[in-house]
């Protein structure tokens, strides 16, 4: 009797799990932590106890920001009264901005594995139906607008985004507003004042230089920005905390290590960074497109390279094309070793004398190795 | 006319007992003196302060829906930020103040009336004009008001308005929930225009378990606390802030049903006069009969 009892238990604890297995074949495939959507530890079919969209877990397939849609109008919206028209939002530019601080989930706050969903796959059109825990999509809409929008707006301006759908003034049903955000301008160099550091008071930043020079992406240092530091209209925003100030420096710099704070605090205003003036190296001929760390390659670390080639370069007769320098080398001296020619690492002017007698007339330009292509 | 003179002398006896049992000192009854029992599907609405954005859309839509003169709708929100405290007035129901301007996106709260479970505006009626109805508002019969505006004092946010400008039959006016749209299925005017959802309409019950659900899940933003739950013994319209909004927005007020205050209130008022039955007996006696005259002329 007792053996018939844990056989039939098995069998409903196996068929059991059977099932629950058949249920979750979709979920097994998806790399999905199970808190994502289920609020108690072992959900089952009849109590899948689903979690309130997370604000932060979006799941979906998240797309670059070059292929987000440009611009969408925003139209499914139908209130009793109809006072404005269709919304056209910037989508693309409000994808990049998002990319500064938290992405796309910003807004996606919330998708299912997959494509992205539409706002109204959640929220209901239908004010009047929906739940109390859920706003609907009109309320949804403005709370992802407002929610930053009112940062630094006070008054919340409805004619920013819509055009009223008067009927003594259009009687079109499409908004004619494409809002067109004046042109950002980069920063090329900015001054700042530190008086409270015991170094020095003047922080030059040369905004331009980390772009062009240390190819550096916005998002490399405006990772974890707030909408008012652009949109701030209000002059007692409130200044950022010293560490909030270093907080897009600390990934390249040592902000923390006191030796370090001279390199940027100075008594005035510095120069932009020059390579040819501080090491003699001047990278604007070959050297240019390089980033930083295509040459330096330790992470942090500036210095143990010299101005020779070779730090880099591991070239020899064979896997280089002289011709690149403007010279093509006639048949003898392709086959030296380069050694032969640019003595003691001199790689600008060769020697010839170890070869030809000058008194011979072998005196470089007069007679060359090869053919000047450039 | 919808009341005749044997029904006013009805009301009249009827307060004549509720009097007699009030001064016979009976707590208890003086509590429940609320005349219907509450429906469990009572609507409510919770008003979320901090998703109101402020645009005074609200304003604008409860005008519009009572054919008050509501003025162009764009120019709203700027009521808001010029720090004024407004209240709701006989020319608008509702009305949206930011508590502190000098605080950015701090707290904007919009009022009306509270549509109390226990109405101490319903019980000060000595004309039986104010009705808490089924659904939850609270709605008052212009017909039957003689504008004695006991309900004004009465009301512990204060909200009844007076038409003090209108020089023939004045009325009392306040929010009435949007009684002739929800008839109809149709939300209340403000909640259905609010933008973001600031507004949500549905059966009290069911929004206080959002109310809690919200400050549960969010306990930074939100003060532990959904106003109108206990205050005066509930409140149809709950409110949500991220500051306690008592003494700020709301007088602080105890869980005990209003009508005993404002039927203290009364006592306070009438302590050294004669007994207050007779006053009432002589002041309503006499504003009725006035009221229908002026009727009774304006007819002929
Ligand atoms: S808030 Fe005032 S007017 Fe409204 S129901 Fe309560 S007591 Fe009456
Ligand atoms: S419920 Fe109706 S009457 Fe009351 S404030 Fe809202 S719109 Fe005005
Ligand atoms: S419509 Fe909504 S957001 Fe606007 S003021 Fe009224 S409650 Fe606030």
């Amino acid at each position: 009797m007792r053996k018939l009892f844990y056989l039939i238990l098995l069998v409903f604890l196996a068929s059991n799990l059977f099932a629950q297995n058949k249920l979750s074949k979709l979920h097994s495939k998806q790399n999905l932590d199970c808190s994502t959507c289920h609020e108690c530890e072992v959900p089952t079919k009849t109590n899948p106890c689903l979690a309130l969209c997370p604000r932060d877990k979006g799941k979906g397939t998240t797309h670059k920001v070059e292929d987000a849609p440009k611009v969408l109008e925003i139209n499914k919206i139908k209130g009793e009264k109809d006072l404005y028209g269709a919304v056209n939002f910037s989508h693309k530019i409000h994808a990049e901005m998002s990319e500064m601080a938290n992405g796309c989930v910003t807004c996606h706050h919330y998708n299912p594995p997959g494509k992205m969903v539409s706002c109204d796959f959640c929220h209901n059109t239908e004010r009047s139906e929906s739940k109390a825990n859920i706003p609907d999509l009109k309320s949804a809409y403005h709370r992802q607008c407002m929610g930053c929008h009112t940062t630094w707006e006070e008054e919340s301006r409805c004619e920013n985004c819509h055009a009223l759908n008067d009927e003594h003034k259009s009687t079109s049903t499409t908004s004619e507003i494409v809002k067109v955000h004046d042109s950002v301008t980069r920063p090329q160099t900015k001054v700042y004042e530190t008086p409270n550091t015991n170094k020095g008071k003047v922080v030059t930043f040369h905004h331009n230089d980390h772009i062009e020079l240390f190819g550096l992406e916005c998002v490399d240092c405006h990772k974890d920005e707030s909408c008012q530091s652009c949109h701030n209209q209000k002059p007692n925003f409130k200044k950022a905390e010293n560490k909030v100030q270093h907080s897009s420096c600390n990934t390249c710099h040592e902000t923390e290590d006191e030796k370090q704070c001279a390199k940027c605090h100075q008594e005035s205003e510095t120069k932009a960074f020059n390579h040819f003036a501080k090491t003699g190296f001047d990278l604007n001929k070959y050297h240019s497109k390089n980033t930083c760390s295509s040459c330096h390659k330790t992470k942090g670390s500036y210095t143990g390279l010299n101005s020779q080639c070779k730090n880099c370069h591991t070239w020899n007769n064979e896997n280089f094309k002289h011709s690149i320098t403007g010279l093509e080398l006639n048949e003898e001296h392709s086959e030296l070793d380069c050694t032969d020619c640019h003595e003691n690492n001199n790689y600008k002017k060769p020697t010839c004398t170890s070869c030809h007698d000058e008194s011979e007339g072998f005196i470089v330009p007069k007679k060359l190795p090869g053919k000047r292509i450039k | 006319m919808s009341q005749n003179r044997r029904d006013f002398l009805k009301t009249f006896a009827a307060i004549g007992t509720t009097a007699a049992t009030l001064t016979a000192v009976t707590p208890n009854i003086a509590k429940g003196s609320s005349r219907r029992e509450l429906s469990i599907d009572r609507k409510g609405v919770l008003v979320d302060t901090t998703v109101c954005i402020g645009c005074g859309k609200c304003e604008w839509a409860c005008k519009t829906a009572h054919n008050m003169e509501a003025g162009n709708f764009d120019d709203y929100s700027s009521q808001l930020t010029d720090g004024s405290q407004r209240r709701p007035s006989e020319n608008a129901l509702t009305v949206v103040n930011q508590i502190d301007t000098s605080i950015m996106n701090s707290d904007k709260v919009k009022l009306q009336c509270m549509h109390c479970d226990h109405p101490a505006c319903e019980s000060a009626c000595i004309v039986s004009a104010i009705t808490k109805q089924e659904n939850g508002a609270v709605t008052w019969d212009t017909d039957k008001c003689i504008g004695c505006r006991y309900c004004m004092v009465a009301c512990p946010f204060q909200i009844p308005a007076f038409e003090y400008q209108k020089a023939l039959d004045p009325k009392i006016v306040k929010c009435d929930f949007c009684y002739d749209r929800t008839k109809e299925g149709k939300l209340p005017a403000c909640v259905e225009i609010c933008p973001v959802g600031a507004l949500t309409y549905g059966t009290r019950e069911e929004l206080l378990i959002e109310a809690k659900r919200r400050i549960s899940k969010d306990p930074d933003k939100y003060f532990d606390h959904v106003f109108g739950e206990y205050e005066v013994g509930g409140t149809s319209w709950l409110y949500l802030a991220e500051n306690n909004l008592v003494n700020k927005v709301f007088p602080k007020l105890g869980t005990n049903t209003a009508p005993g205050v404002s039927e203290s209130i009364q006592h306070g008022l009438f302590a050294y006069f004669v007994p207050p039955v007779a006053l009432y007996a002589l002041l309503g006696g006499v504003m009725w009969l006035s009221k229908n005259k002026d009727k009774n002329e304006g007819g002929h």
